[in-house]
């Protein structure tokens, strides 16, 4: 793991007085290792800042009965399976519910589509691709319809994600997204794993929710080529 | 680092409570007292919970609280004199808002108190801090652009007059009744006065300083205001940059007495842009997108969530930085001197019709 993404942990540490753990490569993902050896299983996507606004949104009752998560994640690569895991995740993290039923179907590993309904009865939709051509920027877009009001990372009217900055040059465009001044000059994934394991050095009651939501997340992907293989729902 | 102990004072500004978070959770601070102007801003700041008691005597707070080592001035401009004269007699730090006066001869003395008590004075100017200034400034320091020839910025904004009224006052936010022209019935003291980050920004851009500028103001949006709400301002920088500003209220509100949701009527209430076009290149840039949206309560309403907002975080550890470290912060009253001189050359320039020579 980036001795990068440990310093600036490091840096956090120290400036708000937390106690010491180390970010390393986990066969799941990053996870964060306690100084009793405990292992926590970091979720990034829970403190990226656009999906902290968004829960303030649920749960702040700026959105009224929510019904429905729209969801679409495309990537240069990868597992769509185990990026439909984690938009599930991200989805009942949202809800604030467990998901209750998957029914999914594949395109071989390029696609996967969802539909999902947590016990509080709401609804998801996800939307999965890996077939983005190498080197282009991941595409997704969460949107959250509710009785009273919609919500969404993306502005109305677009379809792609917007930047910070556009700068054309002989070289053409480059586009950047800044979103963090204390950790600036990491990139952004690595900004939200350090965020993530410091947010669980400040909240150690975060380490067994997120280690259960990462076992979720397990179920969540093998529901999901069982639907597939079935053609059936499959209740959790 | 042993902990900066902190006040705040006046609790007036429109950014008083943008510092309560980080007062709070940065452990180089110890957040020890508040001082409001009155019992309505005492009243608000009891809104906030912070936990932090406030007084309405600042002889009381230092009474109490004599370990106080620095102040935040979060006050209406007017007040910014008197009150940078009782910190400086006393030693103690000051962290001023973005104005500290208009009044040039007064902001000269300022410079002498400062100096002759040897603290720190830090000028609020939170854009600096901000992570897309950051990268804007790395891309332009590169050179990949070449050398700039021109820059349009927006500082554009709702009007917080409802909620901070002295910034709708031409004594309480210039300092005192100047008219904007003759025959114009309105006073200067209105948007130009909030909106100094563009002023600001495009010095440290460019590294050049204001030759001329020329600027006029627009019919209020807002009639029952006795200052302007809507102006542009055109000029060059002494290296030849040409620039083009807008520092408007150009949005509106609702006319909230305490800052809250649904305080916008257009779906952006705060809007820093920048288009710089230099020799080898272009780069346009939202200080403050992508963000998230929605359109729920209270008004359900469009609606622009800011997401990427901790530009006081890095203010703040600067400022500790400066007094632990005895160092000179970026923005120091010297430094902002020719800022306050441009703006106030707008005001000249829209008095007279003409250019006006910084």
């Amino acid at each position: 793991m980036s001795e990068k993404m440990n310093q600036a942990l490091a840096f956090l540490r120290e400036k708000y007085g937390c106690p010491a753990g180390e970010i390393v490569n986990g066969n799941a993902g990053p996870e964060l290792v306690l100084p009793d050896g405990k292992k926590i299983r970091l979720l990034p996507w829970r403190v990226e800042r656009r999906f902290v606004e968004l829960k303030k949104i649920i749960d702040g009752k700026t959105l009224e009965d929510v019904s429905t998560f729209r969801f679409a994640s495309f990537s240069a690569g990868g597992d769509p399976v185990k990026t439909a895991a984690r938009e599930l995740d991200l989805a009942a993290y949202l809800a604030d519910s467990p998901i209750r039923r998957i029914f999914a179907v594949r395109s071989g590993d390029a696609a996967c589509n969802i539909l999902a309904r947590f016990a509080n009865g709401m609804s998801a939709s996800v939307e999965c691709g890996s077939r983005l051509p190498a080197g282009a920027d991941p595409m997704d877009r969460h949107e959250i319809i509710a009785r009273r009001g919609v919500a969404s990372d993306r502005t109305v009217d677009t379809q792609v994600p917007q930047s910070s900055i556009y700068e054309w040059t002989d070289k053409g465009l480059t586009t950047f997204t800044d979103v963090d001044t204390e950790l600036f000059g990491l990139p952004n994934d690595q900004i939200w794993i350090v965020r993530a394991a410091f947010a669980v050095l400040m909240k150690p009651d975060l380490g067994p929710v997120w280690n259960q939501a990462a076992a979720d997340m397990e179920k969540y992907a093998a529901a999901v080529v069982k639907s597939d293989a079935d053609n059936k729902p499959v209740t959790l | 680092m042993k902990p900066v102990k902190i006040a705040m004072m006046g609790m007036t500004h429109g950014h008083t409570r943008k510092y309560y978070q980080t007062l709070i959770e940065n452990q180089k601070l110890d957040w020890v007292a508040s001082c409001a102007a009155d019992e309505r801003a005492k009243e608000v700041y009891e809104l906030y919970k912070t936990g932090v008691p406030c007084y309405l005597d600042p002889e009381k707070m230092l009474a109490e609280h004599p370990d106080i080592e620095a102040i935040v001035l979060a006050s209406a401009n007017e007040k910014h004199f008197e009150e940078m004269k009782f910190c400086a007699e006393r030693g103690i730090h000051i962290l001023s808002m973005k104005i500290p006066t208009f009044d040039m001869a007064e902001y000269d003395k300022m410079i002498e108190l400062v100096d002759k008590a040897g603290i720190v004075c830090q000028i609020e100017l939170e854009m600096h801090y901000n992570p897309v200034v950051k990268r804007l400034q790395q891309e332009i320091a590169s050179g990949k652009l070449g050398k700039l020839l021109s820059i349009q910025a927006t500082n554009i904004t709702l009007s917080p007059v409802w909620a901070f009224p002295w910034q709708g006052s031409p004594e309480a936010s210039y300092g005192k009744r100047v008219p904007l022209a003759p025959g114009d019935k309105r006073f200067r003291g209105g948007a130009l006065c909030d909106h100094p980050h563009i002023f600001d920004l495009i010095r440290w851009l460019t590294g050049s300083d204001y030759d001329t500028v020329f600027a006029q103001v627009a019919p209020n949006l807002r009639k029952e205001l006795e200052v302007e709400d809507m102006l542009m301002a055109v000029g060059k920088l002494k290296d030849g940059t040409a620039f083009l500003f807008d520092p408007s209220w150009s949005r509106l509100e609702e006319r909230l007495k305490v800052p809250a949701p649904g305080w916008e009527v257009f779906p952006k209430r705060m809007e820093v842009n920048l288009t710089i076009t230099g020799e080898k290149g272009m780069i346009q840039c939202d200080c403050f997108g992508p963000n998230v949206y929605h359109n729920g309560a209270p008004n359900d309403r469009y609606t622009v969530q800011y997401t990427y907002f901790d530009e006081w975080v890095g203010l703040i550890d600067e400022f500790v930085d400066c007094i632990r470290n005895h160092k000179q912060p970026k923005i120091n009253l010297k430094w902002h001197r020719q800022t306050i001189a441009c703006m106030n050359a707008c005001y000249t320039s829209v008095e007279s019709g003409v250019p006006a020579k910084i």
